[in-house]
């Protein structure tokens, strides 16, 4: 394959080695794909077992693995706030609520873990296309406090009146089969040791899947109604466009993947890894709250800055905090581990208050810097992509 | 006995209503006039509940930094704290006001939500590093918890069953809803935060310093809820995470209620008391839940609450 016809094949004009060509690569879905591909095959290994970084990380396959729910979850938590500027302050609605349909699915009809993921999906999807019809009459603070409340009210239901089907406080931990009935989604050994485990694997499919779609809904005409509605509604509305339509295609996708981020999590989260747990404070508000921390604070309406603050997040509740170990010169982060969350909740202030584009903008614009130093003024003088208030919406309100 | 099991139960349900009135309203006030939406409200609540608790009595604590330091606390009584709480609080509103809220007039809606959410966050893990994040109960005085009495009279018909402190708090919030309706009917601030709240740029041009009577609102709100962080704190107990666990339903009754609105505030606040007394009769695992589900259905037919954004106490 020559030069002329790589360039066509990746779509770009111009000389390959340079940072203009860089700048069109790294927005096509196909570099995109592939990130996505080697950061699922390289990402368990590199906390868990890479030489120098895991020693530093200290991180370990099940922490992988639920990261990398959590991930799928802050993508569809970034793609209603950041696409449509829909908060939802209750996603712990579609986080427990699936992984509940899951569990009573595995625990009462099959085990199989497509059929389980199927239902936890299609609960989530129901329950938002019910939810729906109140929270899309409702605006910005309003539909930010009732997503909340719904989730609150399901939390409480699964706690106490629904006790004798959910099992109350002790949650539902049922095992599943094989996948297909061949593929064990056990630890794996050998040569694709790296990967960790069947259910990683499972997994990580499912995220690049995600990743791919999202990338693909973001760039096409349809998404940038989308984008066209959270700039100005009452404009969209004007130029013909039926904006609670798209709202609710906007809901539903997140939904569909936060369904899929529930069904997920409660896969991994089982005693062991062919097995599954949910308990009821997975829809308790927390969730939706720390969600809120985690995308905000890794930065809002990327691509990749769902998935740093995940990781910050988790990493400093998980290792940071059950801090054992002791690395020269870096004791200190010892007795801070055990104030994390209030550091985080410290940072996520200092983040909306003074750097809205979050950790992830910080990391964009330092390099860029280096290639354009002028550029920075510029940069902070910006304000949070596309949240508006509610009084420029006026009479719509 | 039905008329003091009638008496009772209607003191279940308007002291809670006093208490989510009590948060309620400034956040009402201050989302309907400055456009401002407050979650760190919650840690007025929570300071007034821990203040409240460090002024009525002394303390062993069990956990955070102050485990194993001796007593703490200026063992003043219920009544000072009730004195001294509201004065404090409203001073902890204009420091707020002025470096929290101030900045923030102007940006987005969902900046402020995400700000003051982290302040009301950093504010609860503080609290609960310093005074434990076990919860806690307030030294509790027998006359308070008592039934209610009247000197001379003794105890009213009915009222056998039906402690002091709820019907003090149910006075006492009578009082303070009387005191803002006031405020804003007949003050020359609350004239101005009428105004201002139609247009602030215009009132601003007229030459009405709208600054001054927008940060008095401000701190009162505060201190109301720190009246509230008291009451609730002394009946409920309290814990670090209680701003928190206030702030949802209050936000959620402000909305129902219409935000902005005086009328909508309370009768929302009355509505919820009622719901979380007869569902917690029913089914009392859903009582707090109920108020969520009764907003929902609220906001299903009137997407603007109940009293839509109409001018304040008209």
């Amino acid at each position: 394959m020559n030069r002329e016809d790589l360039r066509r094949r990746i779509g770009v004009d111009g000389r390959l080695l340079s940072v203009e060509t860089w700048d069109q690569i790294k927005h096509t879905e196909r570099f995109i794909g592939g990130a996505a591909v080697v950061f699922v095959l390289t990402f368990s290994w590199t906390i868990s077992s890479a030489p120098v970084i895991s020693d530093f990380v200290q991180g370990y396959h099940r922490l992988a693995l639920s990261m990398m729910a959590w991930m799928l979850l802050g993508l569809s938590f970034n793609f209603l706030l950041g696409q449509t500027g829909l908060l939802s302050f209750g996603h712990a609605m579609f986080w427990g609520g699936s992984g509940y349909a899951a569990a009573l699915f595995a625990l009462h009809v099959s085990g199989s873990p497509l059929l389980i993921l199927v239902v936890g999906v299609l609960f989530s999807v129901v329950l938002a296309f019910l939810s729906a019809l109140v929270l899309l009459r409702l605006h910005g603070v309003y539909f930010a406090i009732v997503t909340l409340a719904i989730a609150q009210t399901l939390y409480r239901l699964v706690r106490e009146p629904l006790e004798p089907i959910t099992k109350g406080i002790n949650g539902l931990r049922p095992s599943f089969d094989p996948l297909l009935g061949v593929f064990a989604l056990g630890e794996y050994r050998g040569p694709l040791e790296f990967l960790g485990s069947g259910m990683y694997v499972f997994l990580g499919i499912f995220f690049v899947a995600t990743i791919v779609l999202i990338t693909r809904v973001r760039k096409s005409p349809y998404g940038l109604i989308f984008k066209a509605v959270q700039e100005n509604e009452t404009r969209a509305r004007f130029v013909g466009l039926d904006v609670w339509r798209y709202k609710y295609a906007a809901f539903m996708l997140s939904a569909f993947i936060g369904g899929l981020a529930g069904t997920l999590f409660f896969m991994v989260t089982g005693p062991g890894l062919m097995s599954g747990s949910v308990v009821p404070e997975r829809m308790l508000w927390t969730n939706s709250g720390n969600l809120v921390v985690m995308v905000v604070l890794g930065g809002l309406g990327t691509l990749a800055g769902p998935l740093v603050g995940v990781f910050l997040f988790q990493w400093m509740g998980s290792v940071l905090n059950g801090l054992g170990w002791v690395i020269p010169g870096l004791s200190i982060l010892g007795p801070i581990g055990q104030y994390w969350q209030m550091l985080v909740a410290l940072a996520f202030t200092a983040v909306v208050w003074t750097y809205p584009e979050g950790v992830w903008g910080m990391i964009t614009d330092a390099t860029a810097a280096l290639r354009e130093p002028q550029t920075i003024p510029e940069k902070l003088k910006r304000k949070t992509p596309g949240l508006r208030s509610d009084a420029e919406q006026g009479d719509d309100r | 006995m039905v008329v003091a099991e009638v008496i009772q139960f209607s003191f279940n349900v308007l002291f809670r209503a006093s208490i989510y009135v009590l948060v309620a309203i400034g956040l009402s006030i201050i989302f309907g006039s400055l456009q401002y939406v407050n979650m760190a409200h919650g840690a007025l609540y929570l300071f007034g509940a821990y203040l409240g608790y460090v002024i009525a009595g002394t303390n062993q604590y069990s956990d955070g930094i102050l485990a194993g330091m001796g007593q703490f606390g200026l063992d003043a009584g219920f009544v000072a704290a009730l004195v001294v709480v509201p004065i404090v609080v409203f001073l902890a509103g204009v420091v707020m006001e002025h470096f929290l809220a101030k900045p923030f007039y102007d940006r987005p809606l969902l900046d402020q939500l995400l700000v003051t959410f982290g302040i009301l966050l950093v504010f609860q893990e503080v609290v609960g590093e310093i005074f434990g994040k076990s919860s806690l109960l307030y030294p509790r005085p027998d006359w308070l918890l008592g039934a209610f009495e009247l000197p001379g009279i003794g105890v009213p018909p009915g009222f056998e069953s039906v402690s002091t402190v709820r019907v003090i708090a149910v006075l006492l919030t009578l009082v303070l809803i009387g005191v803002i309706v006031a405020f804003y009917r007949y003050t020359n601030y609350g004239l101005a935060v009428r105004a201002g709240t139609e247009d602030t740029e215009m009132t601003r041009l007229l030459g009405i310093r709208v600054d001054r009577p927008f940060l008095l609102i401000f701190a009162i709100g505060a201190a109301y809820a720190g009246i509230g962080g008291l009451l609730g704190g002394f009946q409920f107990g309290f814990s670090y995470q209680s701003g928190v666990e206030i702030i949802i339903p209050a936000l959620v009754i402000v909305i129902m209620g219409g935000v902005g609105s005086l009328r909508g505030t309370i009768l929302a606040s009355l509505l919820a008391g009622l719901s979380v007394a007869v569902v917690g009769v029913f089914v009392p695992s859903m009582s707090t839940a109920s108020i969520y589900v009764l907003a929902i259905i609220v906001l299903a037919f009137r997407p603007n609450g109940l009293f839509e954004s109409e001018a304040i106490a008209q």
